[in-house]
C-alpha cells in the first residue's frame, strides 16, 4: 500500500491546498532536508519535472517548500511520494491564513513603495524645471503649468503611498499614545496642503519634491524591515509545523490506521507517539503522560496527566506512546486552535517594542518644539511662522531614531538565519549582548553519541563489519541521534544496504526488512520481542531478527564537532561555560575535561538544573541556557536567553529564544558577536540623531532652514543611519566561508 | 515649448504602464522568492529522474 495515500483524503486536501484564482493549487511542505543546498536543488528539479507543476519555491531557513501545481494532473500524495523517493521526507502543512496575510502585507508595501518611487521621479523632474526656470528661460505660464503638474503627480503619492502613515497616526491617536507615525503624517499633510494652497493661489514656495522623497525613503526603510521580519518569524512557523494533520486511529483488533485528524469522530481511539502533537481533544486511556502545553497556556513546565484526564489538541506529548479516546474533533479543536496559536505567536514578539517608550518621549518633545516655534514666530512675524514650524517638524522628526533599531535588528536576524540561527524573540538579542554565563546541557547538546568498533559485540559469531552493516541498513532511515551514530560508524564500510519498510517505534527502536529478513534495532526488550534480555545487554542497543539477538552496540560519547570552537569563542567573548547534566558523574567529567570546562554538575534533575540557574542569576550573572529540546524546557524558560538545538519540529523548541539549526553550535558564538554589534550600532544611531537635532533644530526654529532643506537633511540623516545599521551582521573577512 | 504638451502626457502614460506592469508582477508572486532563481544557473546537471546515490544522504555530514 502507498504509505502516503492518506494525503489523498478530501478533508486533508481542503486543509492543505490553497486554491488559486487560476485554477491551480498551492501547498507548503515542511522538508527538514532543505538545509543542504545540493539536495534542496536536486529536490526542486525533481519536483519541477513532475507533470502539472508550475512553480517551486524553497525557503531554506524555514525548511519550507512551496509548490504551485495543477491538482487535476498531479495528486498531493504523488508529490509527497516523490519527495520521499528523493530521500527528503516532506510533510504537507495546513495552509495558514496568517501566511496569506503576510504575503498580502508584503505585496501591499511593495506596491506603495513603487508608486511612491515613480511619482517621486516625476515630481523631481518637474521641480527641476521650476528651479531652472527661476534662473533661466522658462516663462511664467510654463512655470505655473509645472507647479500644477507637481500637484497632480503628488496626489497619488500622498493619497495612496503615504496612506499607512495616516492610518498609523489615527491608530496611535485612538490608543492615546505618541508614536512615530504621528509626526510623519503631520509633516506630510502640512507640507502637501501648504504647497497645494500655494499652487492654487499661484504664488509662494512649493515642496512637492521634498514630500515625495520623504515618503519614498520612509517606505523603502519600512519595506526592508517588513521583509526581514517576515523571514525571521520562526515561532509562528513552528506552531504551524506542529499542527497534526494526520492521526493514528487504533482499531478494535489493535491495528493502526493513518487517517486525517479531521476525520476523527468522538469515540475513536487514537495512538499518539512520543514527541507528537495531540490531534484532537479527548480523554487519556493510558496510565499517565507528560505533556507540554506551553503554546496553549504559556506554562513552561510539563504537565502530568493521568488516566481519565482530558488532553487538549495542540499540546505535545513528551513521553509515550499513549492511547487517547477522542471526545471532540474537527474544526472545533485542533486546526482552529493551532491557527490561532500561530497568529498569536507571530504577533506576540516584535523587536520594536522596547524602543517604543523612547520614541513616544521623543515625539512629544518634537511636537512641543514645533508648537513653541509657531507661537514664537506668530508673536514676532506671523508671515514666517508656518515655514519655521514646518522646518522644525521635519528636521526633528525622529525617523533616524526610530529606524535604527528595526533596521539593525532585521539585518542581524537575516545574517543569523544565514548562519543557521533562528531568532524567535528579537529582544533576546539585547539580552544576549549582556550574557556572561552559559549553562549547557550535555547529552545531545555538547556531546553526541559515537560508536567505536570496540563497542560492537557480535552475539552470533558474525564479523563486526557484517553486524554493523546490517544495523546501519535500518539505522540510516532514522534521524534519531543513536541511529545517526550507527550510520556514521558504518559509512567507511562503503555503500550502505537499503532496508525496506523501515518504521520507527517511538521510545523503543526501529524495525525494517532487509532481503526478506525482519530486523529490529533498539532497546533490548523491543529488539527481542518480549524475551528478557540478559543484564549485560540491557544498557546496549540491540540488533535482532526473528531468531534472536545478532549483535549489541555500546555507544560512547564524543564532543559535538564544533563544541570546542564554540566554547573557545564564547570564552573569548567573556562568557563562562558550565554544564548541568542528568547523566552519571563519570561521563560528565570526561566530556567536561575534554572541553576544558571546570564547572560541571552531574545527576541533575530538571528541578536541580532550575535551582542551579536561579543560583547563578542570584549571583548577578546573566545566563544563557542551551539545551536540545523539551526535557530542558524549564531552564530554557527560566534563563535570560535560551537557545535550543532544533533537530526536530516540536513545539517545545519554539519556547527558546534562539533556535540552532543543522545540529551546529557555532551559531551561538556568532549570535553573541552580532548581538554586541547591534547594541553598538543602535547606540551610534541614537547619538547621531541627538547631535543632528541639537545642531539643526535651533537653525530651523529661528527660520534659517527652508522646509526643502529640512526635508533633504532629514532624509539624508535617516538614510545614513539605516545604511550604518545595515553593517550589523556583516561577516568579518577572515570568517567568510566557502 | 509646445512639444511639452505632447511629451508630458507621454511620460505620464509610460509611468502608468510601468506601474500597471509592476502591479501585475507583484500580484503574480514574482517578487516572493528572490533567492532561488539566483542559484538555478549554478546547477551543473539537468533535471533527471534518478534518485541521488544513497551514500550522499545520511553519511555525507561535515
Amino acid at each position: 500500500m502507498n504509505a502516503h495515500a492518506a494525503w489523498g483524503h478530501p478533508l486533508l486536501l481542503a486543509q492543505v491546498l490553497r486554491p488559486r484564482h487560476d485554477g491551480r493549487s498551492e501547498a507548503a511542505l515542511r522538508v527538514d532536508a532543505l538545509g543542504e543546498p545540493r539536495r534542496a536543488l536536486a529536490l526542486e528539479q525533481a519536483i519541477r519535472a513532475l507533470p502539472g507543476v508550475q512553480r517551486v519555491a524553497i525557503l531554506p531557513a524555514a525548511r519550507r517548500l512551496r509548490v504551485v501545481w495543477d491538482p487535476r494532473r498531479l495528486s498531493l500524495d504523488a508529490l509527497v511520494e516523490r519527495c520521499a523517493a528523493m530521500q527528503c521526507p516532506a510533510r504537507p502543512l495546513p495552509h495558514d491564513d496568517a501566511d496569506d496575510a503576510r504575503a498580502a502585507e508584503l505585496h501591499d508595501a511593495l506596491k506603495r513603495l513603487l508608486v511612491a518611487g515613480m511619482c517621486m521621479m516625476q515630481v523631481m523632474a518637474y521641480a527641476l524645471v521650476i528651479y531652472l526656470g527661476a534662473v533661466d528661460f522658462v516663462d511664467f505660464t510654463t512655470r505655473g503649468l509645472f507647479r500644477w503638474l507637481g500637484l497632480v503627480t503628488t496626489i497619488p503619492l500622498v493619497a495612496y503611498s503615504a496612506q499607512p502613515f495616516f492610518a498609523g497616526a489615527i491608530h496611535e491617536l485612538r490608543e492615546h499614545r505618541l508614536g512615530i507615525h504621528l509626526p510623519v503624517a503631520l509633516a506630510v499633510a502640512l507640507v502637501f496642503l501648504a504647497s497645494a494652497y500655494d499652487t492654487l493661489r499661484g504664488s509662494g514656495e512649493i515642496y512637492f519634491d521634498s514630500v515625495s522623497m520623504f515618503v519614498f525613503l520612509l517606505l523603502a526603510a519600512r519595506y526592508v524591515e517588513l521583509r526581514a521580519r517576515h523571514q525571521g518569524n520562526a515561532q509562528g512557523d513552528a506552531a504551524i509545523d506542529a499542527a497534526p494533520l494526520l492521526a493514528q486511529r487504533r482499531h478494535d483488533d489493535g491495528t493502526l490506521e493513518t487517517v486525517p485528524a479531521l476525520a476523527l469522530r468522538a469515540g475513536d481511539r487514537v495512538h499518539v507517539a512520543e514527541g507528537d502533537t495531540v490531534p484532537a481533544d479527548g480523554v487519556l486511556e493510558s496510565a499517565s503522560a507528560r505533556l507540554d502545553e506551553a503554546l496553549l497556556t504559556g506554562e513552561s513546565h510539563p504537565v502530568l496527566r493521568r488516566h481519565g484526564d482530558a488532553l487538549v489538541a495542540g499540546s505535545v506529548l513528551l513521553d509515550g506512546p499513549v492511547t487517547l479516546r477522542v471526545e471532540r474533533s474537527g474544526e472545533a479543536t485542533a486546526v482552529a486552535r493551532i491557527g490561532a496559536l500561530a497568529i498569536r505567536a507571530r504577533q506576540a514578539r516584535s523587536f520594536a517594542t522596547d524602543s517604543d517608550r523612547d520614541i513616544a518621549r521623543f515625539v512629544a518633545r518634537v511636537l512641543l518644539l514645533t508648537a513653541l516655534t509657531a507661537l514664537g514666530w506668530l508673536l514676532v512675524d506671523p508671515a514666517r511662522a508656518f515655514d519655521a514650524a514646518l522646518a522644525v517638524l521635519v528636521v526633528a522628526c525622529p525617523c533616524a531614531f526610530a529606524l535604527t533599531a528595526p533596521a539593525a535588528f532585521t539585518r542581524a536576524l537575516t545574517a543569523l538565519a544565514r548562519h543557521g540561527v533562528l531568532v524567535t524573540d528579537g529582544t533576546a538579542l539585547t539580552r544576549l549582548a549582556r550574557v556572561d554565563t552559559a549553562l549547557f546541557d550535555k547529552t545531545g547538546t555538547l556531546g553526541v553519541p559515537r560508536l567505536d568498533f570496540a563497542g560492537i559485540e557480535p552475539l552470533r559469531g558474525d564479523a563486526r563489519e557484517e553486524a554493523l552493516a546490517l544495523a546501519a541498513a535500518v539505522a540510516r532511515e532514522s534521524s534519531h541521534p543513536l541511529a545517526r551514530a550507527l550510520a556514521d560508524a558504518a559509512s567507511p564500510l562503503g555503500p550502505a544496504r537499503q532496508a525496506e519498510r523501515v518504521e520507527a517505534v517511538a521510545g523503543a527502536g526501529l524495525r525494517g526488512t532487509l532481503a526478506g529478513r525482519e530486523l529490529r534495532l533498539g532497546r533490548a526488550d523491543f529488539a527481542l520481542g518480549h524475551a528478557l534480555a540478559s543484564e549485560r545487554q540491557r544498557d546496549a542497543l540491540l540488533l535482532a531478527d526473528a531468531d534472536g539477538a545478532i549483535a549489541a552496540f555500546r555507544l560512547a560519547e564524543r564532543p559535538r564537532h564544533d563544541a570546542q570552537a564554540t566554547l573557545d569563542a564564547l570564552r573569548a567573548a567573556g562568557v563562562a561555560p558550565c554544564i548541568a547534566s542528568g547523566d552519571a558523574p563519570g561521563r560528565v567529567a570526561a566530556l567536561a575535561s575534554t572541553l576544558g570546562i571546570a564547572d560541571w554538575r552531574a545527576r541533575q534533575s530538571p528541578d536541580d538544573k532550575l535551582a542551579r540557574l536561579r543560583e547563578l542569576r542570584a549571583q548577578g550573572h546573566v545566563v544563557l541556557a542551551v539545551g536540545d529540546g523539551s526535557n530542558d524546557a524549564p531552564i530554557l524558560a527560566g534563563a535570560d536567553v535560551s537557545a535550543a538545538l532544533a533537530s526536530g519540529t516540536g513545539l517545545a523548541q519554539a519556547q527558546a529564544d534562539l533556535l540552532l539549526m543543522d545540529d551546529r553550535l557555532d551559531g551561538l558564538a556568532r549570535a553573541r558577536a552580532i548581538a554586541g554589534e547591534v547594541q553598538r550600532i543602535v547606540a551610534q544611531g541614537r547619538r547621531w540623531s541627538l547631535v543632528y537635532n541639537l545642531c539643526a533644530v535651533p537653525f530651523a526654529a529661528f527660520g534659517f532652514v527652508p522646509p526643502w532643506l529640512a526635508g533633504i537633511g532629514m532624509s539624508l540623516s535617516s538614510l545614513g543611519v539605516v545604511l550604518n545599521a545595515l553593517r550589523a551582521g556583516r561577516a568579518p573577512r577572515q570568517e567568510l566561508r566557502a | 515649448m509646445n512639444i511639452l504638451l505632447v511629451l508630458i502626457p507621454v511620460t505620464a502614460l509610460v509611468v502608468i504602464a510601468g506601474v500597471a506592469l509592476f502591479f501585475w508582477a507583484v500580484n503574480h508572486q514574482q517578487f516572493d522568492d528572490l533567492d532561488t532563481p539566483g542559484i538555478l544557473p549554478l546547477l551543473d546537471e539537468p533535471a533527471s529522474d534518478a534518485t541521488p546515490a544513497p551514500a550522499e544522504d545520511t553519511t555525507g555530514k561535515p
